[in-house]
């Protein structure tokens, strides 16, 4: 029985109504005359408290409040990917069609379109015994993505007694029927999920494979691997939203969700723009075809803020699910949080820090919980991961505020932008000293395997760098470089010249938006190399202003820019060079 | 919304701050807009912030001062506040609420638009790139104005923002365009002064009969300043989107409205955020901010010019701040340069432009332009961590490059930040002077330019 | 060589080097006083430029403004003038409806009228309040609502009604005055049209 109330009191997206004896928690609603969409979040007596997911100006007292009887859900089927949705799963395009250039309220639309036709081609038979997670057969719902059907996780399985030949169907065809103890289930393309319930899996492994993103300080200094979390807090200006697109961009997954939770509109539309026209590095397709958008922007209601979280969470798990490496990107939970403070104030909840609710660590929690590197159910085997990136708004670019501070409890990377860099336009603004990985001897074994097994070492030779760098400023800053003996002006010398030529990147330049692993450590290695012949140069006699007057340097720090990943052996020639010279201002020992 | 609206309710049941609680309130919808009417008959606007269990919380435009619980009536007018607009609103002065106030009657309206707006829908933006050359080298060098972008001003008290954003209107134009353009300009809480200077400066361009001026100043009652920037956007809206012409919104002083704001927040005894603001500042500033842009096959564009004074010029007060969150960057005015006589003060380290990159380039600006400007950040950031060092070491401990660094600095203040108040300077002038400062440097120091772009430009002084 | 002639030749190499270092130093003087000549001319021509430059910038700056200006005026006189034709046709309709003959419709009007209001205030207790003339239309229509009564206050109004709720919490103003006042700025639009105004 649909619960059937009456709205008793309206304040914001609060919204409280009674005769609600027989709604749910976490139950949608249709809220007043003009049919909003409601989430019951608080059930006392016969009143619910609903969070109303779209504006509720002229809502008035006495308008008719009906339940769905279901819980906030999203429908998981071919035709996700590529669109943009706001915070509960409408396409913002059919939004458009209705309502215009403006977002207007009470539309319902489908997810995805229902009617369209996709090739399914079968892979269980009459007869197969099923279970939850089982795999009977695939679309291709993109260029780039090919679209297990399987049995939802809800399903109680059972036999198969009918399966569809290979053929073009839409999604509210019955591919299949199931059978068991005599009822008969169908399975269709698609079927709903609840968002604030995680997809069972398997079993989780540990994460050892770096998710590799293009973005040197992170996949050098500060990785993150598959089924990893991440998070990037940042004051205004730090470069936030480039580095998370970057991530979104050119990170090494199957499938990526972007969700912009209470951010600026014009990040939506650059994402649209720019991704249909940007080629994956890998496969070479539009990364709009690996690519699901949702949107909720600062001006959109605030409670669909809320939910934007979880929507795209469950997209990720989804594909996750068929054995798909997702990443998804958050930007940014703090607005969440907000949304969290907003509804809690209306509530009258009693407010922990800054106003937050007390529970705001465990809903955090409970987010970055939904990452992983998995083993999905059912068969066939296959493996799946979601990484996590969230991004961090914090007031006045203060790290101890109550959302940074939980949510370095839950991540294992922390990328700490640093306004200071921003302002010196060093960007990705990623502050070598206050950030870290959790991940580094995970995934240091994969970089041996792949790439070199002078990774590790060569890593911590350039951060030892940085380090020594960092204690010797101080002195800089007391005394002039002057001060300095040579040896460790020429640290200071590398240490300018690792942050320009590899930790600063240009995320604008056609170049060096993107960089491989091998072009990576090659830079890395370019660099340490520089530094050990600096020294021995140094114990031979050569000053540091000869080193400095060295033509190679202004080579090294532009190669970069100028050395294309397909030719790499440009940078081998570049090593080359720096020996002769070397060799030219001393005598002959040389360094490898 | 409600087909029974014009009720009047007289059972006032409080009064605190700006707000007035009605009792026995049957028929009154979330923010409708309320007409107070005092003793005398007077009449002042409101809307609802809450209604429910027979109660309607009130919130009073023009101030509760005079209104008592006898003798007030409330009449809710069954319809949201709307702004009536037509083209005929050009070269009009009015109200922080709207109304006429130049002596003119109330414009006939080709429609009447909710104040709040909507929404615009993400999928239908159109993303901005057409070049707005604003005659300001420091702008259009470093910080690019795109049509369509949000970019304030962070000044202080004292400082030149008004005068900056004055020439800004001026001398804002499209090169190679003849697409007519608007300034809307909403004083939020400023002295008569500064809003009168903005004015004349408006007419002395000739620009008076293509603007729309709204005026509540420090005198006007604070709470109308909510309004203020909300029916000065719904005009802008009108003229872009059904007039389609280029508008430049100014919004002087928001700090003053987010005052107005904590005012409200601290009468409904909300638990505050920081500095007493309310928790919800972050959203409520971006149902203003967000209004700018540009929409899919619509001609026009929203370009908003909010200008905040930071308390005490602290950058991380929770107005700039969250601001600075939602704007499309930030131009801040430094207090040493505006001590100095430096016009325009512009700390352009601090200051930003996010879509300057989709706004200039080749067939836009130049393509070298974004390099340039690159180098220019990097080598006057330089120059300020030289001129620190050379504060405490002196000249004669720092290296020959470090030298050539102080050089460029103030060359780069001296004569390319600088500018005088009606100079307008074309996009190839400002960046041939972002060149002929660099040009100081050696050339091994231009890291963050192609060669290419240094065999066509660089010539070393 | 005689000493002489050595001095001689000395002296002629002399007076030649001299004479060359005079002539060239006369060329020098003379090509400095071109450059200068020229330069100061370059100099002037520039400052006349600039002075010209500056009147037209200036002149051009009092242009628009003075177009600029004069255009506002001329459209604000447009307004004020529509405004008070459309004003003068407001008023002649007011005095039409207060003079035409209330006929047999009026009071069902009425009746809707204060129908209206008691849906509006959400109560059939109510008073209703009407000018002197529409006193007995009312009296006549009242009975229809059996828990109304007709106020003996009167108020000034062109016609319909007022009304109050019985505890005296709430009013509905359903006159014919206040209704014209809702349409106002729909109406003046109509009317600007029509007469060809303010376009």
């Amino acid at each position: 029985m649909a619960a059937k109330g009456r709205i008793v009191w309206v304040s914001g997206p609060a919204v409280k109504a009674d005769g609600m004896a027989d709604a749910k928690m976490y139950e949608t609603v249709s809220v007043g005359d003009a049919k909003l969409i409601g989430e019951v979040i608080r059930l006392t007596g016969d009143v619910a408290f609903i969070q109303v997911y779209e504006s509720t100006s002229g809502l008035k007292p006495g308008e008719p409040v009906v339940g769905t009887g279901n819980p906030l859900s999203v429908l998981l089927g071919p035709g996700i990917i590529g669109q943009i949705y706001d915070g509960i799963q409408r396409p913002l395009k059919d939004l458009s069609k209705v309502s215009g250039s403006f977002i207007g309220r009470g539309i319902t639309t489908t997810p995805v379109d229902m009617k369209k036709k996709y090739k399914f081609t079968p892979s269980a038979k009459v007869g197969d015994t099923v279970e939850p997670g089982n795999i009977i057969g695939k679309v291709q719902e993109t260029d780039l993505i090919d679209h297990s059907i399987m049995i939802p996780p809800d399903h109680p399985g059972g036999k198969i007694t009918n399966i569809v030949k290979e053929g073009e169907y839409d999604l509210e065809t019955e591919l299949a029927i199931t059978e068991k103890d005599g009822n008969k289930i169908p399975v269709k393309m698609y079927h709903r999920w609840p968002v604030r319930k995680p997809r069972p899996y398997q079993k989780r492994y540990d994460p050892t494979i770096p998710l590799l993103t293009g973005q040197r300080v992170i996949d050098t200094f500060f990785p993150l691997a598959k089924g990893g979390t991440g998070s990037i807090p940042g004051a205004f200006g730090t470069g936030k939203t480039v580095t998370l697109h970057q991530i979104a961009k050119w990170a090494d997954s199957q499938v990526v969700v972007y969700i912009g939770c209470g951010e600026r509109g014009n990040e939506m539309t650059e994402v649209l723009v720019e991704f249909p026209h940007l080629k994956d590095p890998r496969t070479g397709k539009p990364l709009m075809d690996r690519t699901v958008l949702v949107a909720n922007t600062s001006n959109m209601p605030v409670a669909a803020r809320e939910a934007s979280i979880y929507t795209g969470v469950t997209i990720a798990e989804y594909y996750r699910d068929m054995g798909k490496d997702v990443v998804l990107v958050a930007d940014s939970t703090s607005r969440w949080a907000e949304a969290l403070r907003e509804m809690s104030g209306r509530l009258e909840e009693m407010p922990a820090e800054e106003g937050y609710p007390s529970y705001l660590a465990s809903r955090l929690a409970e987010f970055y919980e939904r990452a992983g590197r998995v083993k999905a159910q059912g068969s066939p085997d296959r493996n799946g991961s979601v990484s996590l990136v969230g991004a961090v708004s914090p007031s006045g670019g203060d790290f101890t505020e109550p959302v940074t501070t939980h949510t370095m409890r839950f991540i294992k990377t922390f990328w700490a932008l640093d306004a200071k860099l921003a302002y010196s336009r060093h960007y990705p603004s990623i502050n070598w000293m206050n950030s870290y990985s959790g991940y580094l001897t995970d995934i240091a074994k994969w970089w041996s395997e792949n790439v070199s097994d002078e990774w590790l070492s060569l890593r911590g030779e350039a951060y030892g760098i940085l380090q020594r760098e960092d204690t010797l400023k101080e002195i800089v800053r007391l005394l002039g470089p002057e001060a300095l003996p040579d040896e460790e002006k020429l640290i200071l010398e590398v240490a300018r010249m690792i942050k320009i030529g590899i930790l600063q990147q240009n995320s604008f330049d056609d170049v060096d938006t993107y960089c491989s692993p091998e072009k990576q450590f090659k830079l890395l290695k370019l660099l340490v190399q520089f530094y050990k012949n600096g020294q021995q140069a140094l114990r031979d006699g050569t000053t540091l202003v000869d080193i400095r007057a060295m033509p190679i340097i202004g080579a090294l720090l532009k190669a970069r820019m100028e050395v294309k990943d397909n030719e790499l052996a440009k940078l081998d020639q570049l090593g080359q060079t720096m020996i002769e010279q070397f060799k030219s201002v001393r005598g002959v020992t040389v360094t490898t | 919304m409600s087909k029974h609206g014009g009720v009047q309710y007289s059972k006032i049941a409080e009064i605190k701050g700006p707000l007035v609680i009605v009792d026995d309130v049957e028929n009154a919808a979330f923010d409708e807009l309320v007409e107070i009417q005092t003793k005398d008959g007077e009449k002042r606007l409101g809307k609802v912030l809450e209604v429910g269990n027979g109660k309607a919380i009130v919130q009073v435009f023009e101030g509760t001062t005079g209104l008592s619980v006898s003798g007030t009536k409330a009449k809710f007018v069954g319809k949201v506040m709307e702004m009536p607009v037509s083209e005929e609103v050009l070269g009009r002065v009015f109200d922080g609420l709207g109304r006429p106030k130049d002596g003119l009657p109330d414009p006939i309206a080709d429609k009447f638009l909710d104040i709040n707006g909507e929404p615009m829908n993400p999928e239908q933006r159109e993303y901005p790139r057409d070049f707005i050359q604003t005659g300001v080298s420091v702008i259009d060098g470093m910080l690019t104005l795109v049509r369509g972008q949000k970019l304030p001003i962070f000044s202080g008290s004292g400082m030149s923002h008004n005068i900056l954003a004055a020439q800004i209107a001026r001398q804002a134009a499209v090169v190679g365009t003849s697409d007519e353009f608007a300034v809307v300009f909403a004083a939020i809480g400023v002295q008569y002064s500064e809003a009168e200077y903005f004015r004349r400066s408006l007419e002395e361009s000739g620009a008076l009969k293509r603007s729309v001026l709204f005026l509540n100043l420090a005198d006007d009652p604070a709470i109308e300043r909510i309004i203020t920037p909300r029916v000065a956007l719904t005009v802008a809206e009108y003229l872009a989107y059904d007039l389609g012409m280029h508008v430049l919104v100014i919004l002087t002083d928001m700090t003053n409205y987010a005052e107005a704001l904590r005012e409200i927040s601290a009468a409904r005894e909300e638990v505050p955020g920081r500095k007493g603001y309310p928790g919800y500042l972050y959203t409520d500033l971006s149902t203003i901010y967000e209004r700018a842009g540009r929409l899919r096959g619509k001609k026009g564009s929203v370009t908003q010019m909010p200008i905040l004074s930071m308390p005490s010029d602290d950058i991380t007060h929770p107005i700039p701040d969250l601001t600075g969150y939602i704007t499309e960057g930030q131009i801040v005015l430094g207090r040493d340069l505006f001590r100095q006589g430096v016009y325009p003060p512009v700390n352009i380290l601090m200051s930003l432009s996010r879509i300057m990159k989709d706004g200039i380039g080749e067939g836009r600006t130049r393509a070298d332009h974004q390099e340039i400007s690159n180098q220019n950040y990097d080598a006057y950031s330089r120059a300020q961590e030289v001129r620190a060092l050379a504060g405490i070491v002196g000249k004669a401990g720092l290296t020959g490059v470090d030298l050539k660094y102080l050089g460029f600095g103030d060359e780069f203040e001296k004569n390319f930040l600088s500018q005088a108040i009606d100079e307008n300077r074309t996009i190839e002038e400002t960046l041939s002077l972002l060149w002929k400062a660099v040009s100081l440097l050696p050339k091994n120091e231009l890291t963050k330019v192609k060669d290419k772009y240094i065999e066509q430009h660089y010539k070393e002084r | 060589m005689t000493l002489d002639s050595k001095l001689e030749t000395t002296i002629d190499k002399i007076l030649t080097q001299t004479t060359t270092e005079l002539l060239t130093t006369l060329e020098k003087t003379f090509d400095e006083c071109k450059e200068s000549l020229s330069k100061s001319s370059r100099s002037l021509e520039q400052e006349y430029d600039r002075i010209l430059d500056e009147g037209k910038k200036e002149s051009e700056k009092l242009e628009k403004q003075i177009i600029g200006s004069s255009e506002l005026e001329a459209r604000n006189k447009q307004l004020l003038l529509t405004a008070e034709s459309v004003d003068k046709v407001f008023e002649k309709a007011i005095e039409k409806i207060q003079n035409i003959k209330k006929n047999e419709n009026y009071p069902k009007l009425i009746s809707t009228l204060i129908d209206e209001s008691t849906k509006a205030l959400g109560t059939q207790e109510i008073i209703v309040l009407t000018n002197s003339k529409d006193k007995d239309v009312v009296k006549s229509v009242i009975s229809k609502f059996p828990k109304a009564e007709l106020s003996s206050e009167t108020i000034t109004c062109i016609g319909g009604v007022e009304v109050r709720s019985k505890d005296g919490t709430m009013t509905f103003n359903n006159t014919i005055d206040s209704r014209l006042e809702r349409l106002k700025p729909l109406i003046r639009k109509d009317i600007a049209t029509k007469f060809g105004i303010g376009e």
